[in-house]
């Protein structure tokens, strides 16, 4: 999930629960299948998430202009997308294709909401430009359930402005986490209110997509490859926590950063007074509008190498579907050349190599820093990733704000560990 | 804060049904009076009945989000009495519940005094008072996050220009202090409605018992004590009701000003039950826990009832 997707509200009242569970959606499916000769006709229904509300409704009137088969878009509050999403698809009327953000691809593939579109995915002639990431993601037990569709990558931004008043070099930025630390230093002594760094504390979807990248990149990880064994104990997390509340005791962070749960580093970075903070391309127009003199550069680990969180949404075809043909004709044509290409220079990074280095790139230094991420991009893999990372009073929310803030981070390391432990035990 | 208006209208209803008794109707105006209730006894079954069967069946399932449910008989039960993040949750509530109760009833108490004599500038600070209630919760939530914010919240410039905090103060980073932001919110935005109900209990009770105890000399305190408070007995039960069974459902002012931080010590009972619910996606367990809670909910309002029940009353 990217951390723009602030949740709003969701107001759930105690004794509404069965009913909601009960009686969601009744948007039936579309119809029909292939007509003779194999083009696909007929309509389909296509779900897509608030955030994407823009780029979708263009994408599917483009589709529309040139294929036979007419898609009809349904917009769904992103607070409760998944939700609905499920109690469509188990009463058999969710939608014949649905775009997801990509951490929930492997929650839907293991309960047989999502198609196999393995077939889809081989007749691609394009499908090993595909970003790693976002396969691993629609990768459930050797089959492909989901097409990447958006992206998006964290890097670290700097504001080069402070970077020169700090009597840093703007073309340097920090390659390892002393780097970070000392340049950080020297920024917050400017003062007057100046800080070096921020990061958004109460934020679970915010520290998956900007921290977890800090322990990649120095050889660790937060979940086993299968995503059967949390090891949010292990000795890079430590190392990284303790990187974070070296800056906190620094003074390096605003005040403001303990309580962020995501909608103050923007705010914060334009507004000049911070020095760095990770973030991904979601960010850059509100960057430009400021009219920022900034870079981003990769996000590094303890002593060098680089890693990145690869974001965004999987295109998927919802098991039961009426209209098979069809739902596979949008998801490919989602991913081509031409709506790609678009996407690219509408505000989401392509999910393929060879458009990232064509298009995306050329459209700025930050956009080029994105691309490179994306392009080696991780995500932790999980069928309770949510659970375990996105909700922000999860286990992974709770370890990073008690060890920046009160320093135990033993105490934090292991109480996460544990109730990480537990989602994943619960679910299988 | 829900509350449902339903128990509002329960007795009135109940009255009524019982004053036709034995007035010998005929079979024919039965059937049309069942007739004119038909159409609430359905909405009351099918928006409240069912949903509450429903919530006890699958409290005795595994019931996740996708997939089959499974019967588990008391097991989510048995889980619930030693989940500590519920019980944490369910402590949080009751410590909620009983800071903003009293909180509450004195500010709505002391309100209800001063625009009592219900003239013009009265009635003109009455409005005022009673303005925030037409506020959403949700909506008044966001509004005081916001002011409330550090650095560019104008309440938390406020503060720190009268010297309360300091620059670097965060209100949300403390237990208490976020506690205290939400409190001042909720007093604010519901003490109108206490204040009116409280109002309407005042002007219910006959100038001349006050009159008659003032000739016999007692004070402005030995009157409000003797007289009012006894005298406005039911109205006070009403509205503590009200207030406490709000307290114990609160969701939305922590959901969104706090978080439930920080470090999920500001998690209510309904919270906890959303988080098992919807992003940890056992349905089963969140029924049990809200079954639960409807039950402490039904004790704690059986309480209230019973120590405020009108016993001498004429």
């Amino acid at each position: 999930m990217i951390p723009r997707t602030i949740r709003v509200v969701a107001v759930a009242t105690t004794f509404g629960l069965g009913l909601l569970a009960a009686g969601c959606s009744s948007n039936s499916g579309g119809s029909q299948s292939a007509s003779g000769n194999g083009t696909p006709t007929g309509t389909i229904t296509v779900w897509a998430r608030d955030a994407e509300k823009d780029f979708m409704g263009n994408l599917v009137k483009q589709y529309n202009s040139s294929h036979q088969v007419q898609a009809q878009l349904t917009i769904i509050p992103s607070a409760n997308f998944v939700q609905k999403l499920g109690t469509a698809a188990a009463a058999g009327n969710g939608p014949d294709v649905s775009s997801l953000d990509l951490v929930f691809a492997p929650y839907f593939a293991s309960t047989g909401v999502l198609e196999d579109i393995t077939s889809t995915y081989d007749s691609l002639s394009y499908k090993d430009q595909f970003v790693p990431g976002h396969v691993a993601q629609s990768t459930w037990q050797g089959k492909i359930y989901a097409l990447p569709f958006t992206g998006d990558a964290s890097v670290l931004f700097y504001n080069k402005d402070l970077f020169k008043k700090a009597g840093l070099d703007p073309n340097k930025p920090p390659t390892t986490w002393a780097e970070i630390r000392s340049d950080a230093k020297k920024i917050t002594a400017l003062g007057k209110g100046t800080y070096g760094f921020t990061f958004a504390g109460a934020c679970g979807g915010c520290n998956v997509f900007e921290f977890t990248p800090y322990i990649w990149a120095s050889g660790g990880s937060v979940l086993s490859d299968d995503g059967k064994k949390a090891t949010l104990d292990s000795s890079q997390v430590t190392d990284a926590l303790q990187f974070y509340r070296d800056m906190w005791t620094d003074g390096s962070m605003p005040s403001a950063a303990e309580t962020d749960s995501g909608n103050q580093q923007i705010p914060l970075f334009t507004t000049g007074k911070v020095g760095m903070t990770a973030l991904g391309a979601f960010a850059i127009p509100s960057f430009d509008a400021a009219k920022m003199n900034y870079a981003a550069t990769p996000l590094p680990g303890k002593d060098g190498g680089t890693a990145s969180f690869a974001g965004g949404d999987v295109i998927t075809v919802i098991n039961g579907t009426k209209n098979p043909a069809g739902a596979a004709d949008f998801v490919k044509w989602a991913t081509d050349t031409q709506a790609q290409t678009w996407l690219a220079k509408n505000g989401s990074a392509p999910i393929r190599k060879d458009l990232l280095e064509s298009v995306y790139a050329k459209q700025g230094q930050p956009y080029a820093e994105v691309a490179k991420g994306l392009e080696v991009g991780k995500v932790p893999f999980s069928v309770v990733e949510n659970a375990i990372f996105n909700d922000n009073n999860g286990p992974w929310v709770k370890m990073i704000h008690d060890s920046v803030f009160t320093g135990n981070i033993q105490a934090a390391q292991s109480t996460g560990q544990q109730a990480a432990q537990k989602l994943i035990d619960q679910a299988s | 804060m829900s509350t449902s208006t339903a128990s509002l209208n329960q007795k009135p209803l109940a009255r009524g049904i019982r004053s036709t008794r034995g007035t010998g109707l005929s079979t024919q105006r039965k059937i049309l009076g069942a007739l004119f209730a038909l159409p609430t006894v359905v909405m009351i079954a099918t928006f409240f009945l069912v949903p509450l069967g429903m919530t006890f069946w699958m409290s005795f399932n595994r019931w996740p989000l996708l997939g089959k449910h499974k019967w588990i008989g008391l097991e989510n039960y048995s889980t619930a009495l030693s989940d500590s993040n519920f019980l944490q949750a369910l402590k949080f509530t009751l410590e909620y519940t009983v800071i903003i109760t009293p909180i509450l009833l004195v500010f709505g108490f002391g309100l209800a005094v001063l625009v009592r004599r219900g003239d013009r500038p009265a009635r003109f600070f009455q409005s005022v008072y009673f303005m925030p209630v037409a506020i959403g919760l949700a909506s008044a939530s966001f509004l005081w996050l916001f002011m409330t914010q550090s650095q560019i919240g104008p309440l938390w410039d406020l503060m720190r220009r009268i010297g309360l905090i300091s620059a670097t103060s965060n209100l949300f980073a403390g237990h208490w202090s976020s506690l205290m932001v939400v409190n001042a919110m909720v007093t604010w935005k519901v003490v109108g409605l206490q204040m009116l109900l409280l109002l309407s209990g005042l002007q219910s009770i006959p100038d001349e018992v006050s009159e008659a105890a003032r000739v016999d000399g007692a004070s402005g305190w030995q009157r409000l004590w003797y007289i009012t408070v006894p005298l406005l007995r039911p109205t006070l039960a009403l509205v503590l009701v009200f207030s406490v069974a709000g307290s114990l459902l609160a969701f939305d002012q922590f959901y969104i000003m706090t978080s439930g931080g920080p470090s999920n010590s500001t998690i209510t009972a309904v919270y906890a039950i959303y988080r098992n619910s919807f992003i940890q996606f056992k349905l089963g367990y969140g029924a049990a826990l809200s079954v639960l809670l409807m039950v402490i909910l039904a004790i704690v309002s059986a309480i209230q009832m019973l120590l405020l029940r009108n016993t001498d009353h004429t």
